[in-house]
């Protein structure tokens, strides 16, 4: 049996989301303005540009890993941004999406060389990370969670979109968060020389019903360039999009939105329009 | 919220521990076949149980050519290989660019992880240990040029994909879709849910008041979604409706109140239009952890109310263990099949009642019953939840 199906055709084009709020974190500082001209430059040498450990107090805490308190970072500073309290967020009708290319490497690793116990497994599983943050903020609502790069990110936010304009929430919130420092030693192994160094990040963006149009679009190229972002930020996989997102909203954000990213020879570019058609 | 335009399920394939095959599969769930066994592929001497639903060798492919040495993803191309057998996909049938590839899984390759960490292999065995590397190795073996993701919801990624798939469909970024999940037992997760005392040392005994636990299983499950206009074929059946929902509750223990659940199941309705009386056949998640299989009991009686106590349910973890990002595919399946055979399979080793749960979950005997439509319930750590909702052809 064959089975018949048209050409590819032009990207589609949905409803896109609003974007009320955007907070980022990375080795380089807080939001946007930290991140430097030249990534290379500014890492004076480190494969690794770290976030360190965040100071957040409560015995919930205690033993939580540091990539789940900084997911609650980037919310927290997500919620800066827009000037937002907490309280706004809570509820069934808060979606999160979380993406993450890398972030469960430390707590697997730690796991397999290590003898851990059922808590210390529990944090191994990615959907921890988010969860903790639902935890914390009282999240309820519908949930995903998508592994990969700056692509899985672009995705991310076209299912918020798709969530939102299906009404099945009243905003969703993209998180991302990358940590590296614990296996350093096995991307220096894996990664070809004179790449970007690995910068830890984590970022959010709160998205909301708009009125403007999104196409987001894939190609396979192996030999697609490096993006300016990379070269101004480092690699900071899935967290790409959040920082250029921030760096946008920085700038005014005015003007058609553009996203790119690639991960594994996919090419993906994200483009919000805003105003319709 | 709006109806969504149904999706059409046109092929499936499995690779599992009852069967490499929809009819071995099919035909092990009703005779009650079982697929666990003594683990054997790597120590399990220190662990408080060794048993689980392994998969002694793949039978269906037996040339690896261009396969990565990496089990999670040759459990996926056995799957694909069942499924392209149905459903040829190559340049000819689908243009490369709108084919996509969505999988779920728990663990993606945490194997090639504790394989390089020992010293094993070459360098890029390292990037073989990142989750989404088995889902773009099978893209690649399928000449798949358009989306590729994975999505981890934990044990209810295979709904998640499911679901993320057919929206995919649905805004017209693909035209045929690839969705499923899969994971493999390994040292990690066995060594994993020993410590959190999850593993029962006797038979998995879903809804029993017995039951003292889960054992794991490995497998691939697959299916090929289509817009219904164009499946061009009678399908397995139709997705009707999906919701994952988050718990934001505990980081590894379900919600005490099935609440995130029971929100993933309306809004599973929802989609799919359709009223909790419509509702013929329940797939529970039903791992036979003492709090698991009460909460869903307690979740189902709420969104049911008096219509719950005559809807069949059924868990087939007994037969072949959880299989974690494969469980829900798998459980998808299985409604489908229910659906065109007219036989809903049993759950094994249920046999003494549970006061608490006191729904009809098809003990002993696969019953005769054609469900028109199916709900399929997922659960996971982070507090995941996923549902589905299947109609039979």
């Amino acid at each position: 049996m064959t089975t018949a199906v048209a050409t590819a055709r032009s990207g589609p084009r949905i409803l896109a989301p609003a974007i009320r709020a955007v907070g980022f974190v990375s080795g380089w500082g807080k939001g946007p303005g930290a991140i430097p001209a030249d990534a290379r430059v500014a890492a004076g040498g480190q494969d690794v540009v770290p976030l360190g450990r965040p100071a957040v107090e409560g015995e919930r805490f205690r033993r939580a890993t540091r990539e789940c308190l900084w997911a609650l970072a980037a919310i927290e500073a997500m919620l800066e941004n827009g000037a937002i309290g907490r309280a706004a967020l809570a509820g069934d009708r808060t979606a999160l999406l979380f993406v993450t290319a890398a972030v469960y490497g430390a707590s697997n690793r730690a796991f397999i060389e290590r003898s851990g116990g059922g808590t210390h497994f529990a944090y191994t599983a990615p959907a921890v990370v988010s969860a903790e943050a639902a935890i914390e903020f009282g999240l309820h609502g519908p949930a995903a969670l998508f592994i990969g790069g700056p692509p899985a990110t672009l995705r991310a936010i076209w299912y918020a979109a798709t969530l939102l304009a299906g009404g099945s929430c009243d905003r969703a919130l993209v998180l991302a968060v990358e940590t590296f420092a614990e296996c350093a030693d096995l991307y220096a192994r894996a990664r070809r020389r004179g790449a970007p160094p690995l910068v830890e990040a984590a970022g959010c963006a709160w998205l909301e019903p708009g009125e403007g149009r999104l196409e987001l679009q894939v190609r396979w190229s192996p030999r697609d360039s490096s993006t300016g972002i990379e070269a101004r930020l480092g690699e900071t996989f899935a967290c790409a999009p959040l920082a250029e997102l921030a760096m946008w909203r920085q700038d005014g954000g005015a003007g058609d939105l553009r996203l790119h990213g690639r991960w594994r020879g996919e090419a993906a570019d994200l483009t919000i329009t805003k105003g319709g058609a | 919220m709006p109806r969504r335009e149904r999706v059409a399920v046109l092929a499936a394939g499995v690779a599992t521990p009852i069967g490499q095959d929809l009819d071995a599969f099919w035909s092990s769930l009703l005779t009650g076949a079982s697929g666990i066994s003594t683990i054997e592929r790597f120590p399990v001497a220190d662990l408080r149980v060794g048993r689980g639903g392994e998969i002694k060798k793949l039978t269906r492919v037996t040339r690896w050519t261009g396969v990565p040495d990496c089990r999670a993803t040759r459990l996926l191309v056995s799957a694909a290989d069942e499924l392209t057998a149905q459903v040829p996909l190559g340049p000819a049938d689908v243009e490369p660019a709108r084919l996509a590839v969505v999988v779920g899984t728990a663990l993606g390759g945490v194997e090639e992880g504790e394989r390089a960490l020992a010293g094993e292999g070459p360098r890029r065995r390292l990037r073989g240990a990142l989750y989404d590397a088995p889902g773009h190795n099978l893209a690649r073996w399928l000449g798949a040029r358009g989306h590729v993701l994975t999505v981890s919801t934990a044990c209810a990624s295979g709904a998640t994909a499911l679901g993320i798939g057919a929206d995919l469909l649905r805004q017209d970024m693909a035209d045929l879709v690839v969705a499923g999940g899969y994971d493999i037992l390994c040292r990690f997760v066995m060594r994993g849910f020993d410590a959190l005392r999850s593993l029962t040392r006797d038979e998995v005994r879903p809804f029993d008041r017995r039951r003292s636990g889960l054992l794991l299983g490995e497998a691939g499950a697959l299916v090929l979604l289509a817009r219904e206009a164009d499946a061009g074929r009678r399908p397995l059946g139709w997705l009707r409706g999906h919701a994952s929902t988050g718990d934001g509750s505990h980081i590894a223990a379900p919600d005490p109140d099935g609440r995130g659940l029971e929100r993933a199941v309306r809004l599973a309705l929802a989609e799919a239009d359709a009223a909790p009386g419509d509702v013929d056949f329940v797939s529970a998640h039903g791992t036979a952890t003492p709090l698991n299989d009460r909460i869903e009991t307690a979740v189902l009686k709420r969104v049911f109310q008096a219509h719950a106590h005559a809807i069949p349910v059924n868990s087939i973890k007994a037969t072949m263990g959880h299989t974690m990002g494969a469980a829900a595919t798998l459980e998808a399946i299985m409604c489908l099949l229910a659906g065109r055979h007219g036989q809903i399979p049993p759950t094994r080793h249920l046999e003494v009642p549970d006061p608490e749960c006191d729904l009809d979950y098809v003990p002993g005997v696969a019953r005769a019953l054609r469900p028109r439509l199916s709900l399929s319930t997922s659960l996971g750590f982070g507090g995941c939840n996923g549902a589905l909702i299947l109609e039979s052809a």
